[in-house]
């Protein structure tokens, strides 16, 4: 029996276990397998093979079952409560790569928008693929401020694996130069269209200190042989990324880092397989595995490894955390500090304006950029001229100028060519006026009790625990979203832009799909669940390396420093291991 | 497998049927049909022939093909049936029994059987009361407009009116910001 039980436990032991396949899932893979180390990615949802499992990647308008490929209200009110909340997520063309809602319920304390997809490669085949480096100024702001704790690297530490990320994944970026947004290792910028660069050279003559760039977008523009080699190629200007690239041009774990884990030989990937806790060695006093539960045949089943790297998403690694209780760690895992679950952090957006285009009318573009332009942050910048009274930190707009398609008078919308016939029909196939849009990226403050926990009565299908959210943004946030709004518009009528309205349709926490803060990494176990490496202060064996590490959210799209942290910390697991220290 | 090869087969079929002479058969357009050519499953024969007549007059074949050359009959037959649930069949088919009924009322027959005039002056009537119901605060709904895009949505999507009427590409290849509209001609089916 023991012998039995000790070739079962041979067979499910690896040199590291991955939890999660997304963003940094699949980063974690790539950086342990090609160092060396027999690695086990657990991945709860089903397989999605590159380019096999796309199903919509090559639909054409007309071969959805429902117009415009939009589900029906039902449909959407039964299995997509809120998945449906962004408005543009949830299609025929993408509704399998989202969760349905009523098969993965939590409680809403307040509202809170919980958008994700549990598939292979996560929300790395669905995500805006902007791609910015946080700043020097961004990993200071706490302790300067006296706001959350202080991160416990610098800008410096991280610097090196930004540009180790940027090389693979592919960024393409204009250099600016520009303190608050540090320049990163970039392929080819993609072209402003005709009022974009109208709208950048007015803005910017009246207010210097707005640059206005185009995004950094993970899309190769020049492929290196690395990607090609890996079977991806340059941007085909389709704008369909979210269904997944047939040309592998936008990073995904699907497209990257899966395919070069694969290729080590030194990755098994177990999809379907929900990991449920951390297996604690008490005499140890370090984590030896998980445990998981097969989502298809129910079985519960433990897996083994020197290593743990939970990469399951924000809310999910904390989940986990929460859901490892034992007698040393009665509050959850790693938990001392009882700052796990807190400090739940977005990006509150939703806030700009837009206005016309005085010019330009001969004008077009042709190609679909999956890109807009971004105005990095220009407010408290740690001088006297951008110092606000009103709030503290900043935000960027990301934007972009358009023409208005044959749908311009859809939902009752008045236009000058309303009525029917030839005449309205004529004018519909000639592009509408261009308008111009800015939309805001705030940065959130962390307070400890914006938190999610965990809730024991309330069970999902598999009899599991859930968790309950209770996050609002505060008067920091609301005094920011004033000046986001007015700031923009004063930027388009600066740029002689007409009819220019300022917008706040409103923000729920959550809407912005970059959840992190939920095991804050720190440089004190008191006040923090993780250390500067990502490892969990009280079990060094085990890294958190997703969303929950983060400190501060800077007003930057997250996805990057994700990739970087993960990557640093796979190299010191790789080393601490090899030294005997995990 | 999906792959390259794939999705750029999809766009020399679009090329292909944008390069048919699509001008010449519309100018020998004929009048509507007295008979379906196909079979409705959501509506029945009077509605579908209703739906084929009054949506060639909202997007009629001009120097390019019109809704019914587009399938947009089909296409909404097809959207009463599997999109919308009950409550939305019921308002739209109610749409219908009203033009039918205003027809009847105003020159004793059905809208098919009206002339080509009476059919559009009733179109007509019902636009401007859509107008005036846009304009109230807050603004009314009003039937035509809903038909009216769903035909639009229909023929845009559709692969004659993505394709013919407009312009598309499964895969442009490029991104240039600045070219004169002239020289791209109509605008894109999609973003």
């Amino acid at each position: 029996m023991a012998n039995v039980n000790g070739r079962a436990r041979r067979k499910n032991t690896y040199d590291a276990i991955v939890v999660g396949s997304g963003i940094t899932g699949g980063w974690a893979a790539k950086e342990l397998t090609q160092k060396g180390l027999k690695t086990l990615v657990l991945e709860r949802g089903p397989m999605v093979r590159h380019l096999e499992d796309y199903p919509t990647a090559v639909m054409d308008p007309w071969q959805t079952k429902y117009p415009q490929g939009q589900l029906p209200q039902d449909e959407l009110n039964a299995h997509y409560a809120v998945q449906k909340r962004t408005g543009y997520t949830m299609t025929e063309y993408t509704k399998h790569f989202f969760v349905r809602d009523d098969q993965n319920p939590y409680t809403e304390e307040s509202r809170y928008d919980w958008i994700r997809g549990y598939h292979v490669g996560g929300r790395s085949l669905t995500w805006g693929r902007q791609s910015y480096r946080h700043s020097p100024i961004d990993f200071e702001a706490n302790a300067r401020e006296g706001i959350g704790v202080d991160w416990p690297i610098r800008y410096e530490e991280l610097a090196p694996w930004y540009e180790h990320v940027e090389r693979f994944i592919g960024v393409s970026g204009q250099r600016e130069g520009l303190p608050q947004l540090p320049d990163g290792h970039y392929q080819p910028p993609m072209e402003m269209n005709c009022v974009e660069k109208a709208f950048k050279a007015k803005s910017e003559a009246r207010f210097p200190e707005r640059r206005v760039t185009i995004g950094r977008a993970a899309h190769l523009t020049e492929p290196t042989e690395e990607q090609l080699s890996l079977g991806r190629t340059k941007c085909q200007y389709r704008n369909m990324c979210i269904r997944g690239c047939p040309f592998g041009a936008y990073y995904s774990s699907n497209s990257g880092g899966l395919i070069a884990a694969e290729r080590t030989g030194n990755m098994v990937i177990r999809p379907a397989s929900i990991v449920t806790s951390l297996i604690y060695d008490e005499k140890a006093g370090k984590a030896t595995g998980v445990r998981i539960l097969d989502a298809n045949t129910r079985q519960e089943e433990e897996f083994y490894a020197d290593v743990v790297f939970l990469c399951a998403s924000a809310f999910n690694s904390a989940w986990i955390m929460m859901n490892s209780t034992s007698s040393r760690f009665p509050n959850g895992f790693g938990n001392g500090s009882d700052q796990l679950g807190r400090n739940v952090m977005d990006h509150h957006l939703g806030v700009g304006a837009v206005g016309e285009a005085p010019e330009f009318a001969d004008m077009y573009y042709s190609g679909r950029r999956p890109n807009g332009i971004y105005v990095p942050r220009f407010r408290n910048l740690g001088d006297a001229a951008t110092k606000r009274n009103d709030y503290l930190r900043g935000f960027g707009y990301q934007g972009g100028a358009s023409r208005s398609g044959w749908d311009r008078d859809l939902g009752n919308r008045a236009t000058a060519e309303r009525g029917f016939g030839a005449a309205r029909k004529a004018a519909l196939t000639q592009p509408g006026p261009w308008t111009m849009g800015l939309g805001g990226f705030g940065e959130i403050l962390p307070y400890q009790d914006n938190r999610i926990t965990l809730n024991h009565d309330a069970k999902d299908q598999y009899g599991l625990p859930t968790l309950s959210m209770n996050v609002t943004i505060r008067e920091n946030e609301l005094a920011m979203r004033r000046d986001m709004q007015t700031a923009a518009v004063e930027m388009l009528e600066a740029a002689g832009f007409k009819n220019v309205q300022g917008r706040d349709g409103g923000y729920s926490p959550g809407l912005g799909i970059h959840e992190m803060g939920t095991a804050r990494m720190g440089r004190d176990p008191k006040t923090s669940v993780l250390n500067a490496h990502n490892q969990v202060h009280e079990c060094k064996n085990v890294y958190v390396t997703d969303g929950a590490a983060m400190t501060s959210a800077s007003c930057v799209n997250p996805s990057l420093t994700y990739m970087a942290l993960t990557a640093r910390a796979a190299d010191h697991a790789v080393k601490a291991r090899k030294r005997g220290e995990l | 497998m999906l792959s390259r090869r794939d999705a750029i087969r999809g766009l020399t079929l679009t090329v292909g049927l944008a390069a048919t002479g699509w001008a010449e058969r519309a100018m020998a357009a004929a009048p509507a049909p007295t008979t379906l050519a196909w079979t409705p499953t959501a509506l029945t024969q009077d509605q579908a022939r209703l739906v084929d007549v009054v949506a060639e007059l909202i997007i009629p074949a001009t120097d390019t093909p019109g809704a019914r050359d587009a399938g947009v009959p089909q296409f909404i037959d097809r959207t009463v049936a599997t999109y919308y649930n009950k409550g939305q069949a019921e308002q739209f088919v109610a749409g219908l029994t009203r033009i039918d009924a205003d027809a009847r009322a105003a020159h004793g027959d059905v809208f098919v059987a009206l002339t080509p005039q009476q059919q559009v002056e009733l179109l007509t009537r019902y636009d401007q009361e859509a107008t005036a119901a846009r304009a109230l605060t807050p603004a009314e709904p009003h039937f035509f407009p809903a038909l009216e895009d769903l035909v639009t949505v229909g023929y845009f999507t559709s692969e004659t009116g993505a394709t013919i009427a407009l312009q598309y590409e499964q895969v442009p290849g490029a991104y240039h910001g600045c070219v004169p509209l002239a020289e791209v001609g109509r605008a894109w089916a999609t973003r």
